[in-house]
């Protein structure tokens, strides 16, 4: 290495470095101090070799604690069975503990599938749009549908309400049904359309809109046919069910008052 | 020549007496562990326990998971009802650790209720606000309402995403042969991200991501089961070992 030019060939350093350098910068002494290189030169080599090797072992090493952070997996494993004290050692009453362990399983067991909804339920994925008639584990339709679009409505004069056009979500229950049903307008039908909400309750009557049936639900909530068929998949009701004719046609046949809807 | 054979021969034949040896071992080993009177009574117990879990679970009003490691099946269910049910392609259990030193959660996942469970990242819901002309007024006649974006535009769904419970577990979903339809590049920076993230949640060692349960799904389910999940959820781990997975049908892919 050359030396500094800052310093002439052969000239001493300072007695006593000052500033960030200074420390641990001693001379090499000894033989280590190559004849006929001044000791600057030797302590530059020094330093900067040291530095290079402090900085990639600092680099190494984080980069190991680094990988050796994070997440480790393995394959999932069941618990592993524990024999509680409260389990007898007895043959006998061993025998009479699981006999009644045995009982206590069959009436959880029977709990268990009492809970479970009885005949054909529906269930509604509101955000694929689809619907699905079933019972116990199988399928008995597989029909897409429209839930609610999640349009907020404000009404600008008036009381200056807010709808917002979801569909619920939870467990529900066909309250009534109907054939060839005649929709009951609400205040936000005509909000959304501008024009002024009638007095006259005839004159929220709208007939054809719905379909040939409706199954009611609650809250003004129902599943219903529609007029727009190619909008199905899409969401935008106003937070009922909108089906196909033919796929209403076969919730119509296989529901009753009283069938579970699930939506979620 | 017929030395080489002859030995080649009995080299297989002793390989084969090994494993069948091996296989009877452990053919053998099942039942007793299982016809132990003891086992088969804390067996029992732990059953209940389970179907007690199960019935509180079906008796409240909030949507739960249940991931059944016997069946492969993880089941979205209601009161009982099961909803949507996802074929599980690998279950593993993650624990965290800072610096090779492990920090290891002494809880297991198996027969808890777990509860509170929310995406991460969260699905956003953008609703379009109808600010109504007032009566009278028409509302513009010449822009057409417009059509509405599918599910599948209106939910992007990243490549892998947590469902977070408030007791510390942290479900990850991570589609079987994940990002294959997207570009390299793109699948180094989720990779990037994901690495990066785990290890932010190790450094800070809280109780969010204290466990993690990861659960391959094929791509199609774990896009649904993003868009499906409903808020709040609970999950139980049921009994039993993950079975091998099978292979997904062949149109099950994910440039489909």
């Amino acid at each position: 290495m050359e030396p500094s030019p800052s310093l002439p060939a052969g000239s001493a350093p300072p007695a006593a470095a000052s500033g960030p350098d200074a420390a641990g910068r001693r001379p090499p002494a000894g033989p280590q101090a190559a004849p006929g290189r001044t000791p600057r030169a030797g302590r530059g080599v020094w330093f900067n070799r040291r530095t290079v090797a402090v900085t990639a072992g600092a680099v190494l090493l984080a980069a190991v604690l680094l990988r050796g952070t994070g997440y480790r997996y393995e394959p999932y494993a069941e618990q592993p069975l524990a024999v509680s004290s409260d389990v007898p050692s007895d043959a006998r009453p061993l025998e009479q503990f699981t006999a009644r362990l045995r009982s206590r399983q069959r009436t959880l067991g029977a709990r268990l599938d009492a809970l479970m909804p009885k005949g054909v339920y529906i269930v509604i994925d509101q955000t694929q749009n689809r619907l699905y008639l079933k019972r116990g584990d199988g399928t008995l339709l597989q029909a897409v549908c429209s839930t609610g679009s999640g349009m907020v409505l404000r009404e600008s004069g008036g009381k200056k309400r807010e709808w917002v056009f979801d569909s619920p979500r939870g467990r529900f229950e066909v309250r009534s049904m109907s054939r060839n049903p005649v929709w009951h307008k609400p205040d936000w039908a005509f909000v959304e359309e501008s024009q002024p909400i009638p007095t006259n309750p005839a004159d929220r009557l709208d007939y054809g809109t719905l379909g040939e049936y409706a199954l009611y639900f609650g809250d003004g909530f129902m599943i219903h046919g529609t007029l727009y068929e190619r909008l199905l998949g899409r969401a935008v009701s106003h937070g009922c069910i909108r089906v196909g004719r033919d796929d209403l046609r076969k919730v119509w046949a296989n529901a009753r008052v009283g069938t579970q809807i699930f939506i979620y | 020549m017929r030395a080489s054979r002859i030995r080649t021969f009995a080299a297989a034949a002793a390989l084969l007496a090994v494993i069948g040896t091996a296989a009877a071992c452990q053919r053998g080993a099942a039942p007793a562990a299982t016809s132990d009177p003891r086992s088969e009574a804390a067996r029992l117990q732990r059953t209940n326990a389970q179907l007690q879990k199960q019935i509180e679970l079906a008796a409240g009003k909030q949507f739960y998971l249940v991931l059944d490691p016997a069946t492969s099946g993880l089941t979205l269910m209601l009161k009982g009802a099961p909803l949507q049910r996802f074929t599980v392609r690998g279950l593993q259990v993650g624990h965290p650790r800072v610096a090779w030193v492990s920090a290891r959660d002494p809880r297991h996942v198996q027969s808890v209720i777990w509860s509170g469970g929310e995406l991460d990242p969260p699905r956003q819901i953008d609703r379009l606000v109808i600010q109504s002309a007032g009566p009278g007024k028409e509302a513009s006649e010449s822009t057409p309402p417009p059509i509405p974006p599918t599910p599948e535009e209106l939910y992007p769904v990243p490549s892998r995403y947590h469902v977070r419970f408030a007791d510390g577990l942290s479900v990850e979903i991570l589609p079987r042969e994940a990002d294959a339809s997207v570009g390299r590049w793109a699948h180094a920076r989720a990779a990037m991200a994901e690495r990066w993230g785990d290890i932010r949640s190790a450094l800070r060692s809280s109780d969010r991501d204290a466990i993690r349960l990861r659960i391959t799904l094929d791509p199609n389910d774990a896009q649904s089961f993003y868009r499906s999940l409903p808020p709040a959820v609970r999950l139980i781990v049921l009994d039993g070992e993950v079975e091998p997975a099978q292979p997904a049908p062949a149109d099950a892919g994910a440039g489909r």
